[in-house]
């Protein structure tokens, strides 16, 4: 099965979504404020690349790009896990910037949940010849 | 932005959203009149848009004019890219696919309504 196809299309549909919240929101926050808290802007552009890579690699679906999907995926959850303990522990650090801050509490937690859904899909899709 | 004119996109996305969940769940793909109305809410949203930035040309200063631009211009990305995707595979996803834009759409517009408040 193809990972663009079925429940693919809207799993893609919502790594599009945040493809352009992230990187327009890291977008205005480098060029705009950058100093402020550099950390924190340098995180959110991470995220909105590597929600755009897994937007594209997921729709693309050759073998490829199934493979970058999957480094992007698991990108993305350690991010959402790293930076969601982080400004938990230490919110001076990410003074809620980051579409990860808190877990993606400011997105519905969606940020944590996109990332499993997302490694569940690769599973699931996974050509059949393509044993283990 | 017109505050009136932003609560009537709130009202419209979230009928769009509540439709294409509701296709999904009866297994269909989105019907004619399902894909005009979001057509319809496009040109609703763009008039909000426009709206918007002839305030923002004419002297209107928000606090974080940067992200309130960011937002204009990115509202209206959303459906006419949810509206090619469902359309080149029309299953019961496609559904799905408008209402997360819709939602998309819902959100960033409250947030709009937020960010639209003078320096």
């Amino acid at each position: 099965m193809s990972t663009s196809s079925g429940a693919g299309r809207a799993l893609i549909a919502v790594y599009g979504l945040f493809a352009l919240a992230a990187t327009a929101r890291a977008a205005v926050q480098v060029s705009t404020k950058f100093p402020e808290a550099p950390l924190a802007y340098l995180l959110s552009a991470l995220a909105g690349v590597v929600y755009l890579v897994a937007t594209f690699t997921l729709a693309r679906d050759t073998p490829l790009a199934r493979k970058t999907a999957l480094v992007a995926i698991t990108v993305e959850l350690v991010g959402v896990l790293t930076v969601g303990t982080l400004s938990v522990v230490d919110p001076q650090a990410f003074p809620r910037a980051t579409v990860w801050s808190a877990y993606g509490i400011g997105y519905g937690f969606v940020p944590l949940i996109l990332p499993v859904l997302g490694l569940l899909w690769l599973r699931r899709s996974r050509p059949a010849v393509e044993a283990g | 932005m017109i505050a009136p004119l932003a609560y009537g996109i709130v009202a419209l996305t979230a009928v769009a959203a509540l439709w294409g969940l509701l296709t999904a769940a009866l297994d269909r793909a989105p019907g004619r009149a399902q894909l005009l109305f979001a057509a319809g809410v496009e040109v609703v949203v763009l008039v909000q848009s426009v709206i918007g930035f002839a305030g923002l040309a004419s002297g209107f200063a928000p606090a974080e004019r940067a992200t309130t631009i960011g937002y204009l211009i990115g509202i209206l990305v959303l459906i006419p890219a949810a509206w090619f995707w469902a359309n080149t595979e029309r299953t019961r996803f496609s559904g799905l696919v408008l209402a997360v834009a819709a939602f998309g759409v819902l959100a960033m517009t409250l947030r709009l309504l937020v960010l639209w408040v003078p320096a």
